[in-house]
């Protein structure tokens, strides 16, 4: 059905509670600040991931460039130190989480069938809240730079770009062997936990909530389910990282004892509540591009995914083992040999639910008819490179051979493999498959083909040689080398390989771009696709749905087009009412605003600057003020009357 | 193999340095068999899942001819197939999970051989209960280098020890600062050095010969700078070597005992002129006992005079092939001898220009009121001489 083109709408409340004119039905720049939309939010977290992807990119190849050749002066260490620590942190809190927040904010309403998520300024305030952190992480980087140049001189601070390591282990984090560069990271991380997790309630009201008349749970698109169980993880691994975070960050502000030695702390106690987070947030990311993957798959098939219920249920026991099996981080930290045999087969447990994963894409692809466009390139292509991450990963699991590995560039390659070869292939093809519904154009050409080529053929070449560089003896975190240990050729080809994979990259952005110019329009249907996504117009309005469709079987779309009549689509009748769609609000960004501010001078007062801790209180007032002020006003609304085709 | 080819594409030694391909010592053996099983494993399941997934997007690729609306058939799973897949890779994965458990118990125990205890083995002094114990060595980890205690033995060292051949060693691991990662990849997977807690792990040296470790967690800003060298040698050999170690430092002017240099010292620190007519090893111990307050960190055993704790023991700093945690040596080739005037250039580069080689060290820093290099102006010539100083302490 096509969709209304002239809308009308009549408001609810031009004032709000607080008696400010709401920012409703503006243009520009205004409408984007104060937008509750979820597709406008989407594309905000999309291209912030994209920015910091390339600023994450861009930092792997100076350190790429420093360990080509042996006893290689390029950078200096400490400079080294800070790179892959902004590196490792860059890429999976301000690259992989914010895009894949983007997919979450893009698709959950419309797969299911509603016309928001469930709390859309709590969405907003999610988003402003990651740009807040995302800031306070990187304006360290700029505080560097004035001590480069002798303008700032904090206390005790020679690294004020954070030089601990993206896993920030106590007591190197601690106050007597690292600088302000540790608070920026302490309160950065702290503010995007806070974007998470309220990220993820709202997904998961909205999934339990929101969904359609007749779209029950197992009739969810695997994207979706994946939504859902990754928005449970958040919120379970989170709070272990945000408990982690003030302990150390009362260690180093008010002299508590919790991993400080010389007052009886214990380090070993940062690495357990760590990689509580730490490891469910590796199936954070992985659980998205798994969903990603699903979709596409079936779609470029022409089938449904083989074996549904197991794959989504596979999906929860990877999110509920991977909360039982941090301590395969830790198999060189003493664990003792009963822990590190139960951790040893724990791990090998979650390769099962992962292995069924794979087995079932490989039997959607059985009997269909395969349509090789980029997008499904790019998911046949991540069923290849995720399975030799998890392949490293099996290997990993073997405790004694792990204290080989552990530590070394086999580990690097492992997860690079999972999360270039997994994630960031996954959400490339899942940006080509949606891309068109987005934006309304779609992609043309060879370009996207040979993109994923380099992709492909850079990712290997990076990362395979890496396997033998760890069992070479070659430990990661070391910013170089001594030419007699023979690292220097396989280094050499590792740092080819890194800008292979950049090229690759790079052309898959200028695909983006070339597309958003001079794309053609990509129709609301473009690859006979199964899921609600695909009945709305491209790009969806701002309600949606003009009707709420009634859902009647998985992939009902499919059904609607090729099944029987049964199936066939039907929609909520029109109550006259309208469609009720949220007001727009200015107190999100406020207290994103606020929390940015108190991040950056809470971290400056940690290093002495005059004037800061006010100034962070400050922060916390605005915090405060925007919370009340957003409570207050109400939530307001409008309703718009789409003109639909049967009315008109 | 795709994997051999790139190997040789690269002339890539497998032996080498710091390869655990080429295990010389039980743990180091047992660790690379388990991973080899691991390999096998991993490449079935490889050749197995990927020639499947190969067929079918072979088999049921869209081709040119035929009908874009065409629709396959809509099957939804089929649970014998899933089912019997699930327990195929549980099969696969007991077949790694039986040599992991035997592999953690192995290498986590001590041996109980009674063969290993000192006392059967051992011909040096040692204390009764000692007899009945396995040779032990305290490692700790400082911010970057290495300390090793031998506690039965009254021996310690710093960057460099040794062990006896064929014997189980037993290692107590701590640290002195931050975490990390004592690592000796031909013969043993890795163990962290924590603050707050002491790790434990065994090892045993098959093969006498010069091995190469490194900390494996990163410690902060010269971490890739924190290597580490082991001997293994033959039982009489690690003998001598005991016999060596505990031995003090010569004084200055060759003697055993240090009474003439520590009143020279005296009279030095009143009127440094007097030096005009010593020897440079003789003023620069002067220089390493005065001016350049090297005897607040470091130890020069039976000087009497240095016996600091917070930086290597130079004792036999000398005997050492290597300087700076394994960062310089003084070998011209692997395996080669000391070579006399390489050692003299590398104690020189040290003292003048630590932070250049390894940045943040406390030697350049300074720590808790004790003055670092820094704020100590040290003529070229005053350098020259410390160097030769040191390259005395045999």
């Amino acid at each position: 059905m096509s969709q209304s083109t002239a809308e009308s709408h009549t408001l609810v409340a031009e004032k709000s509670g607080i008696g400010l004119t709401r920012p409703d039905h503006r243009s520009g720049w205004v409408d984007w600040l104060t937008t509750v939309d979820h597709k406008k939010i989407a594309v905000m977290y999309a291209l912030a991931g994209l920015f910091f992807f390339v600023v994450g990119g861009i930092e792997v190849l100076v350190l790429r460039i420093q360990l080509s050749a042996p006893e290689m002066n390029f950078i200096s260490p400490q400079t080294y130190n800070q790179l892959f620590t902004m590196h490792g942190t860059t890429m999976i809190f301000l690259g992989a989480m914010p895009i894949i927040a983007g997919f979450f904010n893009f698709l959950v309403p419309l797969q299911i069938g509603a016309r928001d998520v469930a709390f859309p300024r709590l969405n907003a305030f999610s988003l402003w809240v990651f740009m807040a952190g995302a800031i306070v992480l990187n304006i360290s980087w700029l505080f560097q730079l004035l001590q480069v140049m002798g303008i700032f001189n904090p206390e005790g601070g020679k690294d004020i770009v954070p030089a601990i390591g993206w896993f920030g282990y106590a007591p190197l984090s601690a106050g007597e062997y690292s600088g302000i560069g540790s608070d920026f990271w302490i309160f950065g991380l702290q503010i995007l936990g806070v974007a998470s997790i309220a990220a993820s309630l709202n997904f998961i009201v909205t999934i339990l909530n929101m969904r359609a008349p007749g779209m029950t749970m197992m009739r969810l698109p695997v994207f979706t389910w994946m939504t859902l169980i990754t928005s449970f993880l958040i919120i379970f691994a989170f709070p272990a990282l945000t408990i982690a975070l003030l302990e150390l960050m009362f260690d180093r502000m008010f002299g508590t004892n919790f991993f400080r030695v010389s007052e009886g702390g214990q380090p070993i106690l940062w690495q357990h509540l760590f990689w509580i987070f730490g490891h469910p947030e590796v199936y954070i990311l992985i659980l998205p591009a798994m969903g990603v993957i699903s979709e596409i798959l079936p779609a470029f098939s022409r089938k449904p995914l083989f074996g549904y219920p197991i794959i989504v249920f596979s999906g929860a026991v990877i999110g509920f083992l991977g909360f039982a099996v941090w301590s395969h981080h830790m198999f060189t930290t003493g664990l003792g040999d009963i822990a590190t045999a139960a951790f040893s087969l724990l791990t090998m447990a979650i390769a099962v639910p992962t292995g069924v994963k794979i087995f079932n894409w490989v039997g959607t692809l059985w009997g269909g008819r395969i349509k090789f466009t980029v997008p499904m390139v790019y998911a046949v292509g991540f069923i290849w490179m995720f399975m030799m991450g998890g392949f490293s990963g099996i290997m990993h699991s073997a405790a004694p051979a792990d204290s080989q590995q552990q530590d070394t560039y086999f580990v690097v390659a492992h997860f690079h493999y999972v999360i270039i070869g997994g994630i960031v292939m996954a959400l490339f093809g899942g940006i080509y498959f949606w891309l068109p519904k987005l934006t309304g154009k779609m992609w043309e050409g060879k370009l996207g083909y040979w993109a994923v080529g380099f992709v492909v053929v850079g990712l290997n070449v990076t990362f395979f040689p890496m396997h033998f560089l760890g069992l070479f003896g070659m430990p990661r975190r070391t910013h170089t080398y001594l030419a007699e240990t023979g690292f220097g050729p396989l280094n050499m080809l590792v740092t080819i390989g890194a800008f292979i994979l950049a090229f690759g990259l790079l052309m898959v952005i200028i695909d983006m771009i070339k597309t958003l110019r001079s794309g053609k329009p990509a129709g609301q249907d473009p690859w006979d696709a199964r899921t609600l996504e695909w009945i709305t117009t491209s790009p969806p309005q701002v309600h949606n749905f003009d009707k709420t469709p009634i859902v009647k079987a998985r992939d009902a779309f499919w059904y609607d087009k090729h099944g029987d009549a049964k199936y066939k689509m039907e929609y909520e009748p029109d109550d006259g009412h309208g469609i009720h769609m949220p007001s727009q609000s200015w107190f999100p960004l406020m207290t994103g605003i606020g929390m940015m501010i108190m991040g950056i001078s809470l971290s400056l007062y940690s290093g002495g600057v005059p004037f800061m801790g006010y100034l962070g209180i400050g922060g916390i007032v605005v915090v405060t003020v925007g919370v009340y002020l957003w409570l207050f006003e109400g939530p307001g609304g409008y309703h718009l009357h789409p003109e639909s085709e049967e009315s008109k | 193999m795709p994997w051999v080819a790139v190997l040789f594409l690269v002339g890539c030694d497998y032996k080498s340095r710091q390869s655990t391909f080429d295990p010389k010592g039980p743990i180091a053996q047992e660790q690379l068999d388990l991973f080899m099983v691991t390999v096998w494993v991993v490449c079935f399941l490889f050749v197995a899942v990927g020639s499947v997934l190969l067929y079918a997007v072979i088999r049921f690729r869209e081709k040119k001819t035929d009908s874009p609306n065409f629709k396959p058939k809509q099957s939804h799973g089929n649970p014998v197939v899933e089912m019997g897949l699930i327990v195929v890779s549980i099969l696969m994965l007991v077949i790694i999970a039986i040599p992991t458990l035997q592999a953690i118990w192995f290498t986590h125990d001590l041996p109980e051989d009674e063969s290993n205890h000192l006392g059967q083995w051992y011909d040096g002094e040692i204390s009764e209960e000692s007899e009945e114990e396995v040779l032990t060595v305290y490692v700790y980890g400082w911010q970057w280098w290495w300390s090793f205690e031998y506690p039965q033995l009254g021996i310690t060292t710093a960057n460099e020890f040794a062990m006896p051949v064929g014997k189980v060693v037993n290692f107590e691991l701590r640290s002195r600062d931050v975490i990390h990662s004592f690592w000796l990849p031909k013969l043993a997977g890795k163990v962290d050095t924590i603050p707050g807690r002491i790790n434990s792990m065994w090892m045993q040296g098959d093969e006498v010969g010069h091995y190469y470790g490194q900390c494996a967690e990163f410690c902060g800003e010269s971490h890739a700078y924190m290597l580490f060298r082991a001997d293994v040698l033959s039982e009489e050999d690690f003998e001598a070597w005991v016999v060596e170690q505990k031995a003090g430092a010569a004084s200055p002017d060759g003697g055993e005992d240090w009474s003439g240099f520590k009143e020279s010292l005296a009279s030095y620190r009143k009127d440094p002129a007097i030096a005009e007519e010593w020897d440079d090893v003789f003023e620069g111990a002067a220089l390493f006992y005065s001016k350049g307050k090297c005897n607040t960190c470091h130890a020069v055993g039976g000087s009497g005079l240095a016996m600091g704790v917070l930086a290597p023991d130079l004792t036999h700093v000398a005997d050492r092939v290597s300087l700076g945690a394994g960062w310089l040596d003084h070998r011209a080739e692997d395996e080669g001898e000391i070579d006399p005037e390489l050692q003299l250039e590398n104690f020189y580069r040290w003292v003048r220009e630590s932070e250049k080689i390894k940045p943040g060290n406390l030697m350049y820093e300074g720590t808790g009121g004790m003055t670092g290099l820094k704020d100590i102006e040290l003529t070229d010539d005053e350098v020259r001489k410390i160097a030769i100083y040191l390259q005395s302490l045999k």
